[in-house]
């Protein structure tokens, strides 16, 4: 899974959105990507928060990554997490009170991302800083489109809106904002992207990384 | 042993390292973050009683066991009351409810807000949009009824949430009768409009006949 040093930075970030798209490929941090993505908005704020957690945490991990004891690795990682997460809260709640009322919620969960541990354990305990950087913009962009994608089809289906403006007057399909539908949009969405890449790009489908 | 003095020594340097960031972190937001919730809620207070000039505390209450809320006096420039506001709580579906109810001296609605809530994202927190918040606008404490058809003299119910609906009311039915037993004793809902009608009016109409 690790990426070696010789791959190209514009590789690495194609590899988090495509390749290893965290959510439609890798399939981690699933909880996310149904609990907050009934409206676009949510999906949106989430998206962000992991974008900056993920390049932070990436980008640490790997500064300390010679230090820092085989056998600690785990709860070292996640101190590192968890600080970032804490200083981003504080930094929004004091300079964008706006934001933070909305995310704020969802962004103390962060601490707990499958995706986040996995890439500072999978790749930057391995590989050395501006790797790790783009590594971690890659993968905090891959989930931000995927989020995106999947909240706006639920917001749309589900309220018959995008971004809180109705676009129908009606709730088309009602199941789609609840936590059921999240799994539908989900499970379809990775369908489809696994349908792609098998047909066009003679892939494997979701976990069997091509790219 | 090597290990264990330098496992010691690892997680001793990250933990002080991290928690001297946080540090930092926290002494420079810190002043900030009372500044802003300080201005957040006289904001909030403020744009329920537009044409008040003074907002004072006047004390607490206990809407819902366990939970202190706070009610405020609104006074113009001259220190006429021009209005009461409460802090309320309420029991909602998966959330308790957090509002503010202001009402004017002959204790009609003039509006509320939702401040905090966590109900069913697309259904039931839509009590905390405009247009239901709105159905609040003028009711007196006996019209505070939730209703699932429109009724211009009750509630309405959001589509789909009626626990939501409820709760919401209740809680501005708690502040509402709160501030009755406070600030009107004389018991008995008020017909608001029989004795705060100023007599000035009559002037134009008159003249038609």
């Amino acid at each position: 899974m690790s990426t070696e040093g010789k791959t190209s930075y514009a590789g690495l970030l194609k590899n988090g959105i495509f390749g290893e798209n965290p959510v439609f490929r890798v399939a981690l941090s699933l909880c996310p990507s149904v609990a907050v993505t009934n409206t676009l908005k949510g999906g949106l704020l989430m998206g962000i928060g992991v974008f900056f957690v993920q390049t932070l945490a990436n980008v640490s991990v790997s500064i300390v990554r010679n230090f820092v004891h085989q056998r600690i690795r785990l709860p070292a990682y996640i101190l590192i997490i968890g600080m970032w997460v804490t200083a981003i809260n504080l930094l929004l709640e004091a300079y964008a009170y706006g934001l933070y009322k909305q995310i704020g919620l969802y962004l103390q969960l962060i601490v707990a991302f499958a995706i986040i541990l996995s890439r500072a354990e999978l790749f930057a305990s391995k590989n050395k800083v501006v790797p790790s950087l783009f590594d971690g913009l890659g993968m905090g962009m891959g989930f931000l489109i995927a989020l995106l994608t999947i909240s706006f089809f639920r917001e749309l289906l589900g309220s018959g809106s995008l971004f809180g403006y109705h676009i129908v007057d009606t709730k088309p399909v009602l199941l789609f904002v609840l936590p059921a539908g999240g799994f539908f949009a989900v499970g379809l969405l990775m369908g489809f992207f696994n349908w792609i890449d098998m047909r066009f790009f003679g892939g494997h489908g979701a976990s069997g990384a091509s790219h | 042993m090597k290990d264990l003095i330098k496992i010691t020594l690892n997680l001793a340097i990250i933990f002080i390292c991290a928690g001297a960031i946080l540090a930092v972190v926290y002494a420079g937001t810190e002043p900030r973050i009372e500044l802003t919730k300080k201005l957040e809620k006289e904001k909030a207070l403020k744009s329920l009683i537009p044409e008040a000039a003074f907002i004072n505390t006047a004390g607490t209450y206990e809407p819902l066991e366990g939970k202190k809320a706070e009610y405020y006096i609104a006074k113009d420039k001259n220190g006429k009351p021009v209005g009461y506001i409460a802090s309320s709580y309420s029991k909602g579906y998966s959330s308790i409810i957090h509002l503010f109810v202001a009402v004017d001296p002959a204790m009609r609605v003039k509006a509320i807000n939702i401040l905090d809530e966590q109900e069913t994202p697309g259904l039931g927190d839509d009590i905390g949009k405009k247009y239901f918040q709105d159905r609040f606008k003028g009711k007196t404490l006996d019209q505070l009824v939730v209703v699932k058809n429109p009724d211009p003299a009750k509630i309405q119910a959001v589509t789909g949430a009626t626990i939501s609906s409820k709760a919401a009311t209740k809680g501005v039915r708690t502040g509402v009768e709160f501030l009755m037993k406070t600030y009107l004793p004389g018991k008995g809902v008020t017909n608001g409009a029989a004795c705060t009608q100023p007599k000035a009016p009559d002037k134009g109409e008159g003249s038609n006949k």
